[in-house]
This record gives structure tokens, C-alpha cells and sequence, in this order.
């Protein structure tokens, strides 16, 4: 069996395996209101219903919910639901391509470098950080920041980030859309829901 | 995941013979193709002159195009210096990819990764890899495998009929949650680009060059270095500091291969064409002058740091360190090299690494060209050792480096704790 009959035949099998599991997950609607982040008590308030993409994303880990307005290529929202120690915003593909994980002591630097590095790992380019300020998150004090990036095809993409750490864990929200028309549309809403994240 | 353009690229590498030799050819009894050529349009030949003008579209337009005219016109004169006879019709593209690539595809576009441009230590280093790369270009290399290609093109379409059905679930789920439409179209969007993926993946994974077609193109690729005026003899020594990078992995998965995430995925790089090349340079391998490596160095300073925050969000942190260690062997911008080996070590937090990141740091700030965050880095770093009177120092110095710093408010107020505490 040639290489490719054999690269074929593993990727024939892996569509396989998915198409089932298209037909298993969906998009729910994430109503108005109150939104519960994992199973404690964390969480947020949204002003107008988003759609929770969590289930078709495949690169989220279990700890994260990712909600959408107009598609996950047009604006998501990371809310993570307290990373713990060794957790990451985004699940490596492979043992060998690993992601950033959060860590007990990282420096306000690190946490910030930790946020943008997840973006870098879902393949958008040149990810940089601006405007790092103080904010308070979910009760805590944290840091907030922007972020600025490309898809590999070109398209500028604007992110905003919010995170503090709170006993122990880091609670991160992040929002990514294209910076034409998207971002600036949804920002007040997005900063709506950063402002209203609640542990109790 | 392979990328769209990189699969291209690397699928594309290709020339077609048409039996004429090139004028400015270096002297071989290869047959190479002539210069502007393109096929007719009912030829079979002509649909991978037509993937390579969609490609060539794509990375036009491509994130990661490195946007320093300087730079591209730089990598383009030394491709013309190895391709005279292709000079004109050469369209150089390069990407800030920390990978070691370049590809020519037949239309002539040609992609040049800044993964290489760091490697390359001088230019006679990147011109082999060129002139190596448009001998894949002026031969055959890669025809016989499109011919293949399109036998196997049954396999590719049953693919994307899986992935199809599979964008088709997702919509009807997503519909039927009333999520909305246009969630539903994004997600079909996201499944056309798995599809072109696949497809991509399936064209790439069919153009693996053969031994004896690299041994070809290091053959022809030696002479256009020569006949440039190259130092073709350190070329062997590149390909052996490739194969030192790839044992630095952190992963073993990736040390036991010959190299990985680069042109030798399709490239095969072995002991015998590396004896080979020492063979073409007369014996082992010259070393390489130091003024050529500062020459080439000064072409790429500015792009050091930015290229090697790249590498490092690969987080393959032994390979990175070895490309350290080996720009800085040159004895030239250490101030950078320190920062960023610190950075390295911070990141990777294997037991040790906090004292040597430390180390790193304070290395790097006795250069004048060390960026200004490594005295921040230093004073979180001394902090975190205790030693509160070296932190509150670097804190100082980093605002007196960087008075706008957008994380002056955070600084100050570490310098605030440091001095209240007294401790860390």
C-alpha cells in the first residue's frame, strides 16, 4: 500500500468515525439571562441570545464553553470554567504539538502571554496583546487586554480577554471576531457579560 | 494539520521537461525546462499549473506574508543569483512560518519560510537550499507523481463526500437547535475547509521526492551555487545542523524522525547524500567565514526576535534552544539571543530552567541590544527566587527602557509590593 493509500485510509476511517458523531452533537441556543458556565456557580449574564457551539468545536477541552452570535468563523466567546493548574484554553492535536497550559505562579506577563499563545495555536497568525489594564473578573482582581491577529488566509481578527485567578484556578474570557464590522458590533455585549461574571 | 498553501507548496515543487536545455543552466546532462513555460490548457499537465495559480492566489493574500519589501527583494536577488535563466518569471514569496521550507512551484511562484531564512546561517547556506529547490523546479520531479495523483483521484472524492455528509449533520443540527442560519452556513464553511484539507493533504502526500530525486537536485543545486560564486561547501553542514535540531526535540516521536515539520517531510535527508555533498566540496565541508555570516546576519537582525517568538510558540523548546546556540556561535546579538534563550527556559519549567532563564536574563540586559522586556522578565524572575532587591532593580531599569510600557501601571505596582513587603 502506497503512503497515500495508506494516509487516505486513515483519514477515510476518521470520517467514518465523525459521521455519526455529526448527527450526536448540536448547536444550542444559550437564552438571555443567566448563563452557567460549568456545573458550579460561576457564571454570566447575557444580553441577548448566543448560540453555544461548545459541542461542535473539537478543540475545546471540557472546562471550556464557547458561545457564538453569527458562527464560529464570525465571533466566538471562550468562558473558561476555572482552569486548573496544567489545563488549557485550547486541546493539542498531538502529543507532539502541544498547547499552552496554565500554571500555579505564572507572572501577569505569563498569564497574558498564556491567552495569546492559545490564540496562536488555533493557526491564527501574528498574534500580538495591547492595552493591558486592571479590571475585576467574577470578584477578583484581573487583567484585561486586546488582542489583534490574522486567520491564515488573511482576515484581521480582534480579540478581547479578560481573566483573574481565583482560588487556585484561572477564569479567562475571551472574545475573537473579524475586525471589520463583527468585533466592534458585539464588543459592547461582550463587555457586558465580562462585567457581569459572577462565582456565587 | 498540514496547511492549505504549505500542502501546495510542497505538493508543487515541480517542473515539466519539454527537452529544450536552459540557456544559464549549469553544465549537467540533465534535461531542464525551458524558461516561461506553461503548458497548453487541454494537456494533462496543465492542472497542476492551475493548482499552482490557485495556491499562488492564496498566499498572496496569506497572514503570515512577511510584508518587508527589503527582505523579499533580498531572498528574490539570491534566487536569481542560482536561477538566472527563471530570474524574470521567479515570484518570491516570503512567509513568517518557523519551519525550514521553501518550494518553487511550476507556474514559478515560489515560497520561502522564515523558519529557513533563520537556519541559513549564510547566504551561500540559503542559496543552496534555492538553487536545491529550483532544480526540483527545472526537472521532472514531480510529474510522474501528478500522472499518479490523478489515478488516485477516486480516493480523494470518496474523502470529500465523507466530510460532505458530515457538514450536512451538522447543519441539520444546528438548524434544528434554531440556532440560526448563519451559524449553519459557518459550519458548512469550516467543513469546506476540512474537505479542502483533505484534498490538499491527499495532492501534498503524493509529491515525496525519492532518494535519488534529492540527490539530483543537491547535485544540481551544488552547481548553480558554484556557478554563482557560492561557497557551496557548507552546505553539507546545514543539512547536518538539521538533523543535530531535530535530535534536540523535546518529543521522541519527532527525534526519531529525520526531521520533521519541514521540507524534508518529503525531502528525505540521509547520511549518504550529506557524504555526497562533502564529496561535490572536495572533502569535509569548509567552514563558513565570518564575514559572510555578519553579512547575512545584518540582512535578518531586525527580523531576529519576531522569528524566534515564532519558534517558540511551536513550544518545541529543545529545537528552539539549538537554533539559539547556534546564532549565537556566532558571537552577535546576544542581547536578543539571551532574552530569548531565557525565554525558552521560562517557558519550558523543566527542574532548573527557572534558575537558568534566570541566568539567561541577567546575560542578555549586559548587551546593548537587549530588548527592553528582558529586565521585566529578569525582576519577575529574581522575585521569584526572593531576592526582592535585584527584582526591584530590573523593575526600575526595565521603566527607565521602556518608560510607554502598556504594562507600566503593573511594574510600578510590583515595584509598589516589592518595596512595601520587602520580600517577594
Amino acid at each position: 500500500m502506497t503512503r497515500f493509500l495508506r494516509n487516505a485510509a486513515v483519514i477515510a476511517m476518521g470520517a467514518a468515525l465523525l459521521l455519526p458523531l455529526a448527527a450526536c452533537v448540536s448547536v444550542t441556543s444559550a437564552p438571555a439571562g443567566a448563563f452557567k458556565v460549568g456545573t458550579g456557580a460561576y457564571h454570566v449574564t447575557l444580553g441577548q441570545e448566543w448560540s453555544d457551539i461548545s459541542q461542535i468545536m473539537l478543540a475545546r477541552p471540557k472546562n471550556v464553553r464557547l458561545l457564538s452570535l453569527d458562527g464560529p468563523s464570525l465571533n466566538r466567546l471562550y468562558l473558561t470554567d476555572g482552569l486548573a493548574p496544567g489545563d488549557f484554553l485550547v486541546k493539542p492535536a498531538a502529543k507532539d504539538k502541544p498547547t499552552p497550559t496554565y500554571q500555579k505562579g505564572m507572572s501577569a506577563t505569563e498569564l497574558v502571554e498564556f491567552v495569546a499563545d492559545s490564540v496562536s495555536a488555533l493557526d491564527y497568525q501574528k498574534v500580538e496583546t495591547s492595552g493591558l489594564r486592571p479590571t475585576r473578573l467574577a470578584g477578583a482582581e484581573g487583567l484585561r487586554f486586546d488582542l489583534k491577529g490574522k486567520t491564515r488566509e488573511g482576515l484581521e481578527i480582534s480579540g478581547a480577554a479578560a481573566l483573574a485567578e481565583r482560588g487556585g484556578k484561572l477564569y479567562v474570557i475571551l472574545y475573537l471576531a473579524p475586525q471589520e464590522h463583527y468585533f466592534q458590533a458585539t464588543l459592547p455585549e461582550v463587555e457586558s457579560v465580562m462585567g457581569s461574571a459572577s462565582a456565587g | 494539520m498540514i496547511g492549505r498553501s504549505l500542502a501546495l507548496a510542497a505538493a508543487l515543487s515541480c517542473g515539466l521537461a519539454t527537452g529544450a536545455p536552459a540557456g544559464a543552466a549549469p553544465a549537467s546532462d540533465a534535461v531542464l525546462r525551458a524558461p516561461h513555460l506553461r503548458p497548453d490548457p487541454t494537456t494533462p499537465e496543465a492542472g497542476i499549473w492551475g493548482l499552482s495559480d490557485k495556491a499562488e492566489a492564496h498566499v498572496k493574500g496569506s497572514g503570515d506574508l512577511d510584508a518587508d519589501p527589503a527582505l523579499n527583494a533580498y531572498v528574490r536577488g539570491v534566487i536569481c543569483k542560482v536561477a538566472t535563466e527563471y530570474c524574470d518569471e521567479l515570484r518570491v514569496y516570503v512567509l513568517d512560518r518557523p519551519i525550514f521550507n521553501a518550494s518553487t512551484a511550476p507556474n514559478g511562484y515560489v515560497e520561502v519560510y522564515s523558519g529557513l531564512l533563520l537556519r541559513a546561517a549564510t547566504e551561500d547556506e540559503l542559496a543552496f537550499v534555492l538553487g536545491h529547490e529550483v532544480s526540483h523546479f527545472a526537472r521532472n520531479h514531480t510529474l510522474a507523481r501528478w500522472q499518479a495523483a490523478k489515478n488516485t483521484a477516486n480516493v480523494t472524492m470518496i474523502l470529500q463526500l465523507g466530510v460532505a455528509a458530515i457538514a450536512a449533520g451538522a447543519v441539520y443540527s444546528s438548524s434544528a437547535a434554531g440556532a440560526g442560519g448563519s451559524s449553519a452556513n459557518s459550519i458548512s464553511q469550516a467543513a469546506r475547509s476540512v474537505s479542502d484539507l483533505i484534498y490538499l493533504a491527499g495532492v501534498a502526500s503524493l509529491f515525496g521526492y525519492s532518494r535519488d530525486e534529492e540527490s539530483e537536485a543537491d547535485r544540481l543545486g551544488f552547481a548553480r551555487v558554484a556557478a554563482a560564486g557560492y561557497q557551496g561547501s557548507q552546505s553539507a553542514g546545514m543539512w547536518q545542523d538539521l538533523i543535530d535540531e531535530t535530535q534536540a526535540s523535546d518529543f521522541p516521536t519527532v527525534r526519531k524522525s529525520e526531521a520533521r515539520a519541514s521540507m524534508f517531510n518529503t525531502h528525505p535527508l540521509t547520511a549518504e547524500r550529506i557524504a555526497a555533498l562533502k564529496a561535490l566540496a572536495g572533502g569535509s565541508g569548509a567552514a563558513t567565514d565570518p564575514a559572510a555570516r555578519g553579512a547575512y546576519r545584518a540582512r535578518i537582525r531586525a527580523h531576529l526576535g519576531p522569528w524566534l517568538k515564532d519558534d517558540l510558540r511551536r513550544r518545541d523548546y529543545g529545537q528552539t534552544l539549538q537554533v539559539i546556540a547556534r546564532l549565537e556561535s556566532q558571537g552577535e546579538d546576544l542581547g536578543v539571543l539571551e532574552f530569548y534563550r531565557g525565554e525558552a527556559l521560562r517557558q519550558r519549567r523543566h527542574d532548573g530552567d527557572a534558575a537558568l532563564s534566570l541566568g539567561a536574563y541577567k546575560s542578555a540586559v549586559i548587551h546593548p541590544d537587549a530588548p527592553a522586556a528582558s529586565w521585566r522578565e529578569l525582576g519577575d524572575a529574581a522575585r521569584k527566587t526572593g531576592d526582592a532587591a535585584a527584582a526591584r532593580q530590573a523593575f526600575q531599569d526595565y521603566l527607565t527602557h521602556a518608560p510607554d510600557a502598556q504594562d507600566r501601571w503593573l511594574v510600578e505596582a510590583s515595584l509598589k509590593s516589592l518595596s512595601t513587603a520587602g520580600t517577594p
